[in-house]
Order: C-alpha cells, then structure tokens, then sequence
C-alpha cells in the first residue's frame, strides 16, 4: 500500500511540474501541424 | 499478505509503463502527463481493487524480479483492455480535445502490449477466460536481465525524450529549462528506484 501511495504522490508531483511547462494546446499543436 | 501481493503485482513493470508515458508526452505534447501516466497504469489500477476483492489474483512462483503469474482474467483480458481504455477514453473526452482522449485511450491499451512482452502466458482474450481460449504472454519474466534491460531502455529513453521535448518548448517561451531538468530528473530517479527495487526484491 506503501508503494501505491508513493506512485500516486509521483505522479501528482511531476504532473504538477509537467503543468507549470509552457507546453502547446491541442489547437496549437494542430495549426502548427504536428498532428 | 494480500497486501504484500498487491504491492508485488502492482510494482511490476510500473518503471517501464511510466517511461512509455514520458515517450508519448514527447510526441503528444497537450496531453497532460499524469494523464498519460494514469493510461499507462489503468488496467492496474482497476486490478487493485479486484485483487483485494479476489476476483483476480497473483501467483509467487519465485521471489526475484517478475516472478509471478497475474491471474487479472478480467482487466488483463484483451476484451477488458478494450473496454477500460474506451471507458478512460470517454472520460477524459469530456474535458479534453478529441485527439488527446484517442491517445489517452490507446496509451491504456499500451499497457496490455508492454505486458504481452513480460508477461507468461497468462493474459486472456476473454473476461474471465470465457471460452477457455488461448492465453498471451511472451514470457520475458523468465529472463529477468533482459525484461530489467527492456524497463531500463524505456525508463531512460523516456526521459531523455520528455527532457528534449520539454527543453524545447521552454526555449521557445524563452523560459529556462530548470523545471523541464527537474521534471525529466523525476522521471529518471523515480523510474530507476522503482526498477531497482523491483530487480532486487
């Protein structure tokens, strides 16, 4: 249960991280064509 | 001891699905990456409940790395893999772009396939084994260093990508690149942590 618990900390701490990056929206990544 | 299980079943491969998240997030860059995480686990997590509810189960068959069999009839079947992927899919179609909900969906999937490779034949292609038809699993557990090898590959590759992906982007907001350093180093610490003491459990 440990072990879930450090997981799910993980993965709220990098998204929040993750979040705070200037990444594109989806509208953006498809008018620049990515998609 | 149930619960010892559950945290031996859920540990495996985790390292590896959560670099496969990292890999995607450098492709797909709008979708969030504890989203993409959340895919790459989701079969798991449906499993947890109904592992300490006994209607799937793990079994020991030897104390090192990936030394289990995974009775997950229901989440692990190819029926239920569709089915809990088009049902995360749907979810995150409600706040989020439809492109974004089709690679979420197809990341989920993703975690069958992975597991395809490490798993022994164990995955079914019916819920509950219906039919008693044949079950899928290439066994790479039983080669312990190579199944490690492939979880390292991904773990480093994944954040090796996200880290370019995320410098990227950053440079182009004319930002430093200290949070997608910080982010890419989590993803590597994390994953060679949980690599590690899978390995050496």
């Amino acid at each position: 249960m440990g072990f879930i618990a450090g997981v799910f900390l993980f993965v709220v701490v990098v998204g929040l991280v993750d979040r705070r990056l200037p990444w594109p929206s989806a509208k953006q990544q498809e008018e620049a064509g990515k998609w | 001891m149930a619960i010892c299980k559950t945290t031996r079943g859920g540990r495996q491969m985790v390292a590896g699905h959560f670099g496969f998240a990292a890999i995607i997030k450098s492709r797909e860059k709008s979708a969030p990456l504890w989203a993409l995480m959340l895919a790459t686990v989701w079969l798991d997590v449906v499993f947890v409940p109904l592992l300490l509810t006994h209607r799937e189960s793990v079994q020991p068959i030897h104390t090192g790395y990936g030394g289990l069999i995974i009775h997950a009839d229901y989440t692990h079947s190819i029926a239920g893999m569709l089915a809990l992927s088009a049902v995360l899919g749907a979810i995150f179609l409600r706040k989020h772009d439809r492109r974004v909900a089709i690679v979420i969906a197809l990341v989920s999937a993703s975690h069958w396939v992975l597991d395809l490779v490490v798993h022994r034949p164990d995955m079914p292609v019916l819920p509950g084994n219906l039919g008693n038809l044949t079950r899928f699993g290439f066994g790479l557990w039983n080669h312990p260093q190579a199944a490690a090898c492939v979880e390292l590959l991904l773990v480093i590759a994944g954040a090796a990508m996200y880290w370019r992906s995320a410098m990227e982007v950053s440079a182009k907001a004319g930002r430093n690149g200290r949070l997608a350093s910080l982010a890419a180093a989590m993803i590597a610490v994390f994953g060679l942590l949980v690599l590690f003491l899978d390995y050496t459990s």
